[in-house]
């Protein structure tokens, strides 16, 4: 979940397409679409279908984070946040 | 032979997912075109069926779709071979109903006459009733309840035909317990896949109908 929502965060708000999802993070479809559905599901990623940009093949579904993804995304990769608000308290 | 495979892969993927996952298995299925450029057809259907089969228990449509498979596989397709069996063991040595009757089943020529005429009857019945349930378990797994109804009225009828004669023939008393027995667990298991339909199907409705 990691590799893909560090995927996403790079592209900011921009879209991308779950086979270059799949190139970029090496994650397997296997892995990688129940990943997205669960993460929609919990409103972390946003889909839309685009249309082709080759004639005759079908539309395809483009992903990004939300804003409660990026949120998130923000959350889970500044671990340094938890131990410096320890340190405060220290 | 690879894209056929990686193919058929993906049909049984977005049959797995079902109607509350089809715009993921939309999306799958365009991806695999992309894959297909890539010549990573294969990896990627069997990727997605995997993707399928674990998101299978968590919808209430993969759920029944499992519990379709299991009342089909586990049920209806054993009692059918159950029943082919019966029918070659009508046919075979001792443990058949020539067997049976060479052990002395009657001394009254016209029992046993009755009993050897009634062999060929038997036989269809019990084949008839592997084929039947053979049939149900496909119904049901095509969710056709129409079809399910005609074999399992198919099934009754044979069934209570079978009964009927082994009894009046051949005095098998435990014979129509363990008929019976089987009838009314196929009943209570498929009246449930039924009833479980309706109701996942009707949730679907409602969840269209606020769309």
């Amino acid at each position: 979940m990691l590799l893909l929502l560090q995927a996403l965060s790079a592209r900011g708000r921009q879209w991308c397409h779950g086979y270059d999802l799949m190139k970029e993070t090496g994650l397997m479809s296997g892995t990688l679409y129940p990943l997205l559905m669960r993460m929609t599901d919990q409103g972390l990623i946003e889909a839309e279908w685009r249309e082709p940009t080759q004639i005759g093949r079908p539309a395809r579904h483009v992903y990004r984070l939300t804003t409660a993804g990026v949120a998130f995304a923000q959350v889970a990769f500044e671990p340094e946040a938890v131990p410096s608000s320890k340190a405060a308290f220290a | 032979m690879k894209p056929a495979v990686a193919r058929s892969l993906m049909a049984l993927a977005t049959y797995c997912l079902g109607d509350s996952r089809r715009e993921w298995a939309h999306a799958m299925q365009a991806e695999f075109h992309e894959a297909g450029a890539a010549g990573r057809q294969l990896g990627f259907a069997a990727g997605c069926l995997i993707a399928a089969w674990r998101e299978m228990p968590r919808h209430a449509e993969g759920r029944l779709i499992l519990a379709d498979h299991a009342l089909a596989l586990g049920l209806l397709v054993p009692v059918a071979f159950l029943q082919f069996a019966c029918a070659i063991g009508l046919l075979s040595g001792k443990g058949g109903v020539y067997g049976m009757l060479a052990m002395g089943g009657t001394e009254d020529p016209y029992l046993a006459y009755a009993q050897f005429s009634a062999i060929p009857v038997l036989l269809m019945l019990w084949l008839l009733l592997g084929a039947a349930h053979l049939r149900l378990a496909w119904a049901l797994l095509d969710r056709d309840w129409e079809r399910v109804v005609q074999a399992g009225s198919l099934i009754a009828a044979a069934a209570l035909t079978l009964v009927i004669m082994v009894e009046v023939l051949y005095l098998q008393a435990a014979f129509l317990g363990s008929v019976m027995a089987v009838m009314v667990i196929e009943l209570i298991f498929v009246t449930a896949a039924s009833r479980l339909h309706g109701r996942v199907s009707s949730e679907a409705t409602l969840a269209h109908s606020a769309w």
